[in-house]
């Protein structure tokens, strides 16, 4: 649905060219929800502004629905204006000289495509149903709550039955338990409609729940594109794994047939790099074991240098060979601080990254 | 400019105790209503009295009926109205297109030509009339003269001696002004409003005439109200142009009843005039306000503060550019030029061989024998003495509406900003009778401190909403944090507080200094021998047709003002930045 290919973007400023962008490939298939995930200035709303042409890449081709849309090579550039998408903003962009409904039906009244009154009124009527804002057309925008300026940008954007629904951030300016919500309420819209997705966020925990797959990106290039749950169970890099939920990292050195480190020497059944030298090793909390009781032979002793007590769980600081380990734990284990435990960790858990 | 905070209701919850607060702040207050209510109350008073100020005897319609039953004064009205409206229509005209140029599109030397708008405010309105009629005087003007030599007209090429000379020279003059008041609205305004529109589908005409037209039209409204107030009181085009043309306007009839020619001042007259002004004044005033409120309601916080993708101009990049040429040259090229020129010859010429030959710097060599060292004396006292004063009053003014809580706070930011909307011409008349009727309280009347309190209280406005703005900046926390780390409350004001707040405060000062420094109507109506300030002095070596002293006063005037603001630019540039 959405073909971007070697796509470029560069800024010339006084101190030399700044890349946004150096060369993003990317295709996203019919009613696909893709999320564009990475930390500000990593290129990701750049990306989806030149989706919807309101940036000029500098080099690469976009094609939307199989028709080109922008390619500076071929000297093509269809306008925003032209092209079938929606888009939801992160400020909303409510007008605020319209009501509710006027601000829904603006796309269909003055838009690519026309329709005569009862059509218009039928599909905003249908639209703010969607979003659940019925009986709200006639509120002046800037009587809404943020929430509700939220859905209506929201119906303005799927009113015309857009292909494609492009999203910059529309949750970050809600507060978090409006944001969870909306979340879950998003991914029902968009999977009722069937419209193709690009969402741009910073925010992993609304990347994993909401995309089909999830496009990682830093300092202007793609580092993973994978389904939420292979990113978060193989990050493709150091990155990544630091980017995308917590992580132990422990500094180690490629031998003969085991890695070298703190913690012993490991022979580990995951892919290593194939190059030699220097690497990091990295587990996750959840799958650092501790235990006070009954050790194994692989078990290593720790120490328990601090708890923070989350409710749900409990993160626990273990010191082993003088390497600090962070574990999850379930919230009602009765390990102290101070005492001395088994620690565990499983040799499948581990991810091996070149330096 | 122009900007209302609503400063008292940003902070509802102040909780600044200091004992004797309430004293102080209704002093502050009792301060302020007599500075600028005695010049408004003696307005009123004037136009219930008829003989001269301090002579007493019954209050009296007399002076309404004489000035209303006069068809003149109508006449007078409609002139007015026209020369106020056509000065709006001008300024638009020019301002609009510079705002979208200058805050849009991609057009060349943008900031060059924000430097010269600036610097076309430090032109003063009446050094470019007199320039203007240089060139454009049926009989002395340039451009006729050299029109008369070239086709043998009879008849004048161009006049500037009507209505719409008038309007055209005071419109130039304001556009700095709107464009600024605009640039404002348009930085507020979030661009993923338009783009939304586009991503609707939605064309770029139809976004302009739908999206960008309706938001910031509250803006344009409260710019032509603004415009329109501030036109229906302006002095010195109507006096320099207006005057010899014949066409009178209020503020000129104002000024001749109370400074006449020949015979006595008539201060009822003048006071029946002020009367319609001031009523006019305050209720546009009170629509502007009423605006401004409005047109906030649609500014909207931006998430992420991306910048606005540029419009570009392609082959329209050229006549942008000449269109932003035409206009400054209109309002700083020309005027500068043209006085430089005529400075330097001994009588006004066109360009010829012969002029060329006797150009000389004979006028600026005899400039301080014809001006006497008094009115440089002058101008430098009230070019410490106005911005010292006004910016002291207005950081109490806005520390006790900022940082407290008294229930009366509210009240003194309005009365604060109320000299906004008082005519200066007004102001000064006020308080001119104000000296002469009760001399005895009020000693001030042909000194130049007299000038000085009508400057100060003019600019009290201006100086409150800068200090608002500042101190709204300076968050609450950054003082209590100095607090709770064991900090007096005069360390807290003096480490913390004061290095904050020092640049604006500064800004403004210097700002204000050159306000005062160029300003002539006031000075004019408030003026004696004794008085003199430089700007006074160049109106009357115009009004003796000493045209070459005048520009030569002129020259130095415009580059000692460059040379003050481009070197506090340069030495203090960063200081400025750093303030936003």
């Amino acid at each position: 649905m959405i073909k971007i290919s070697g796509l470029k973007k560069w800024f010339d400023t006084p101190r030399g060219r700044v890349e946004a962008l150096r060369g993003i490939d990317l295709e996203i298939a019919e009613k696909e929800f893709c999320v564009l995930l990475g930390p500000s200035g990593c290129g990701k709303t750049t990306t989806l502004r030149c989706v919807a042409g309101l940036e000029r890449p500098d080099a690469g081709e976009l094609e939307i629905a199989g028709q080109i849309v922008n390619s500076p090579a071929r000297r093509v550039y269809v306008p925003t204006e032209k092209r079938d998408i929606g888009m939801v903003f992160q400020s909303y962009a409510i007008w605020p000289h319209m009501n509710v409904f006027q601000n829904v039906a603006f796309p269909l009244v003055r838009g690519r495509k026309r329709f005569g009154r009862e059509l218009v009124a039928e599909k905003v009527r249908r639209a703010l149903h969607l979003v659940q804002l019925d009986g709200l057309e006639d509120r002046p925008a800037t009587d809404l709550s943020g929430g509700q300026q939220q859905r209506v940008a929201m119906a303005r954007a799927m009113v015309t039955e857009p292909k494609i629904l492009l999203m910059d951030e529309p949750l970050s300016n809600l507060d978090a338990r409006l944001r969870e919500q909306m979340r879950v309420e998003l991914r029902k819209i968009t999977r009722a409609v069937g419209v193709t997705t690009l969402y741009v966020t910073h925010d992993q925990a609304e990347a994993l729940s909401l995309g089909d797959r999830v496009c990682v990106m830093h300092g202007g290039e793609i580092l993973q594109i994978a389904p939420p749950d292979e990113v978060y169970a193989r990050p493709a890099n150091l990155f990544v794994a630091e980017f995308v939920g917590e992580m132990n990292f422990i500094k180690g050195k490629l031998a003969a047939g085991c890695i070298e480190c703190a913690l012993g020497a490991l022979r580990l059944p995951v892919p290593v790099p194939a190059t030699a030298g220097a690497v990091t090793l990295a587990i996750r909390p959840e799958h650092v074991k501790v235990d006070s009781l009954d050790g194994s032979s692989n078990s290593l002793v720790g120490t328990i240098a601090s708890k923070n007590y989350l409710g749900d769980a409990a993160l626990l600081e273990v010191e082993v060979n003088g390497v600090t380990l962070l574990a999850k734990l379930p919230g009602d284990t009765d390990i102290a601080v101070g005492q001395k435990a088994f620690v565990t960790l499983p040799p499948e858990r581990w991810r091996v990254f070149a330096e | 400019m122009s900007i209302v905070t609503d400063a008292a209701a940003a902070r509802p919850a102040a909780e600044v105790k200091v004992p004797g607060l309430g004293l102080f702040a209704g002093g502050l207050t009792a301060l302020l209503v007599v500075l600028v209510g005695a010049p408004l109350l003696m307005i009123v008073l004037m136009s219930l009295r008829t003989g001269f100020p301090g002579e007493g005897g019954p209050l009296t319609l007399a002076n309404f009926a004489a000035v209303y039953s006069n068809p003149g004064t109508y006449k007078v009205l409609a002139n007015t109205l026209l020369f106020a409206s056509g000065t709006v229509l001008v300024t638009l005209v020019f301002a609009v297109p510079l705002v979208w140029l200058l805050m849009r599109t991609d057009l060349p030397f943008k900031g060059t030509i924000y430097v010269l708008m600036t610097v076309g405010i430090l032109i003063p309105v009446f050094l470019r009339t007199i320039a203007w009629i240089l060139l454009l005087s049926p009989r002395i003007g340039l451009v006729n003269q050299w029109a008369r030599q070239l086709f043998g007209l009879e008849q004048p090429l161009l006049s500037l001696y009507n209505i719409p000379g008038m309007a055209f020279i005071q419109g130039v003059s304001f556009v700095p002004s709107a464009f600024f008041m605009l640039a404002a609205a348009y930085r507020t305004m979030d661009p993923a409003l338009e783009e939304a529109a586009y991503t609707s589908g939605v064309s770029k005409l139809q976004t302009f005439l739908r999206i960008n037209v309706p938001i910031t039209l509250p803006a344009i409204a409260g710019v032509m109200v603004y415009l329109f107030m501030t036109a229906i009181a302006v002095f010195e085009v109507p006096a320099i142009i207006g005057f010899p043309a014949r066409i009178l306007v209020l503020s000129a009839l104002i000024f001749t009843s109370t400074n006449p020619p020949t015979g006595l001042p008539n201060y009822g007259l003048a006071g029946a005039y002020g009367a319609v002004m001031l009523a006019a004044g305050l209720i546009l005033a009170y629509f502007y306000v009423r605006l401004v409120q409005h047109g906030k309601k649609y500014t909207v916080i931006t998430g992420r503060g991306y910048r606005p993708r540029e419009i570009a101009l392609g082959r329209w990049k050229w006549p942008g550019l000449a269109f932003a040429l035409l206009y400054l040259s209109m309002e700083v090229f020309i005027p500068f030029l043209v006085l430089v020129w005529v400075s330097l010859l001994p009588h006004l010429q066109l360009p010829t061989a012969e002029a060329f030959a006797q150009v000389s710097l004979d006028n600026y060599a005899h400039i301080f024998d014809h001006v006497g060292a008094l009115p440089f004396i002058n101008t430098a006292i009230l070019m410490f003495a106005v911005p010292t004063a006004t910016m002291v009053l207005s950081v109490l003014i806005s520390w006790v509406v900022v940082r407290t809580n008294l229930s009366f706070r509210g009240s003194l930011d309005t009365l604060a900003f109320l000299p906004h909307a008082i005519p200066g011409i007004l102001l000064a008349v006020g308080l001119a009778y104000l000296g002469l009727a009760y001399r005895t309280y009020f000693p001030v009347y042909g000194t130049i401190a007299i000038i000085a309190i009508a400057h100060t209280i003019t600019w009290i406005a201006y100086g409150t909403r800068t200090t608002n703005g500042v101190m709204i900046q300076v968050h609450r926390e950054l003082e209590e944090a100095g607090k709770v780390s064991g900090a007096s409350t005069a360390t807290v004001l003096g480490r913390i507080v004061l290095p904050l707040i020092a640049a604006g405060i500064f800004n403004s000062w210097i700002w204000i200094s050159m306000l005062s420094y160029r300003e002539v109507t006031m000075a004019l109506a408030l003026g004696t021998r004794k008085n003199l300030v430089i700007s006074t002095v160049v109106w009357q070596f115009w009004g003796n047709g000493w045209v070459p002293q005048v520009a030569a006063l002129g020259v130095i005037l415009v580059l000692f003002a460059l040379l003050v603001v481009g070197g506090l630019k340069l030495g203090f540039g960063r200081l400025g930045e750093w303030q936003h």
